[in-house]
């Protein structure tokens, strides 16, 4: 019988994963399917992916930071909420471990976790980077 | 050329990626960077946010199985990633800082040696660990695990741990700054360098992997690096692919598989290199 923290951590990971797929699978087939109009259309994207990242953001007005958060509108940017559940993933698990661990009196591996939470926060924040 | 063909013809390599990738017993992201950015049009900003993802959602596939197993360690795991979380934002910030030539060059030679530690590495199924070192114990690195083969409980510590995280903290910065995963180099390093039993190394490897690539995709995002034209086709196919590969196990050569991995590996690098000269 495997800890506790890693029966749940296994429980929210397939939550998470399964959510994941279905919001990536299905912006997908609206964004290639036109039924959601695009920031970038894909023939003009054929032309603008062989640039390095910097110059397409300015040759597209793409945006940066948390900018994408207000591009959800948009066919490609819609796609990036089935990204950003999959990157959320580890931050759920890792916080949800944090009153596990203190229940169990295990303040190091707790210490841990929560420092974890806040480097993973820090990066999708943008604080870092 | 038409822009559909280019999701469909990664669908179709990362497919058939997922299935070798499986056989051959390496990550996905490991071979989704060099041979997409040596044959692809795309350029390596947006192939390495690409293969970040595809190593992430890979790991995230196979952990539940491997954490109810008891064949991942969370309290192994946990101290280690986060220092590869950490320096792993490091290397996605050099890698989108450094110019292109560059990146290209350093790609290929990590590629070829990653290659040639996959070609050397064994592994050691139990090895010994006469005195866990004072970190380790303190950080509670140490266990229980079932093993099926063996119909046996197998007792594992650790040693080196302030070694360990130095190898985690240089793992960090390449699987950044490249976007290859860490699966290469999380098993030796936690096998061969820390004296963990090799299953459990394998298992734990997959959940280390997940909040160092998760810390250097949000990078990605932030720079809008993440194109879905290319993540989508890629995840798809390779997630499908790895199911089929599991299945086609019984019946595969993984030695024959590893030597054609291991070709290819070498030749993506080699081509990867010549392409930061222009060439």
């Amino acid at each position: 019988m495997a800890p506790i923290e890693q029966e749940i951590t296994a429980r929210w990971i397939e939550i998470g994963v399964r959510f994941g797929f279905v919001v990536l699978v299905v912006t997908f087939a609206l964004y290639v399917l036109g039924f959601v109009e695009p920031l970038v259309s894909p023939p003009d994207l054929v032309r603008l992916w062989q640039l390095p990242v910097d110059r397409y953001v300015a040759a597209t007005g793409a945006p940066t930071g948390s900018g994408w958060l207000r591009l959800l509108i948009k066919g490609d940017y819609l796609n990036l909420l089935g990204v950003a559940v999959f990157a959320l993933v580890a931050l759920a698990c890792y916080a949800r471990m944090v009153p596990i661990f203190l229940r169990q009196g295990r303040r190091t591996q707790a210490i841990f976790a929560a420092l974890q939470v806040l480097v993973l926060l820090a990066a999708a924040v943008g604080v870092v980077g | 050329m038409e822009w559909w063909v280019w999701p469909i013809a990664l669908f179709a390599l990362t497919f058939a990626m997922g299935i070798v990738a499986v056989l051959a017993g390496v990550g996905g992201g490991v071979l989704f960077v060099p041979i997409v950015s040596a044959f692809f049009p795309f350029h390596l900003d947006f192939v390495r946010a690409a293969g970040l993802l595809l190593a992430l959602t890979a790991a995230l596939s196979a952990a539940p199985s491997l954490l109810r197993s008891g064949l991942a360690s969370v309290r192994l795991a946990m101290p280690l990633t986060l220092v590869s979380s950490i320096t792993s934002v490091a290397g996605a910030l050099i890698g989108l800082a450094l110019p292109t030539a560059a990146l290209q060059m350093a790609l290929g030679l990590a590629i070829l040696g990653i290659a040639l530690l996959l070609w050397r590495s064994g592994g050691s199924a139990h090895p010994e660990v006469r005195t866990p070192d004072a970190l380790g114990v303190a950080l509670g690195m140490h266990g229980v695990y079932h093993d099926a083969a063996l119909g046996r409980e197998v007792e594992w510590k650790v040693h080196r741990t302030p070694a360990g995280f130095a190898a985690f903290a240089g793992i960090g910065v390449v699987a950044g700054m490249f976007g290859l995963g860490a699966g290469w180099a999380n098993v030796p390093a936690l096998n061969l360098l820390m004296g963990v039993p090799l299953k459990l190394a394998v298992g734990t490897s997959g959940f280390l992997l997940i909040g160092g690539a998760t810390s250097a995709t949000w990078v990605y995002l932030q720079r809008g690096a993440v194109l879905p034209m290319l993540v989508v086709p890629s995840i798809l196919g390779a997630i499908l692919g790895a199911k089929l590969g599991v299945h086609l196990l019984h019946g595969a050569k993984p030695a024959f598989i590893r030597r054609v991995v291991l070709t290819v590996l070498v030749l993506a690098g080699v081509r990867a290199f010549l392409k930061g000269f222009g060439l």
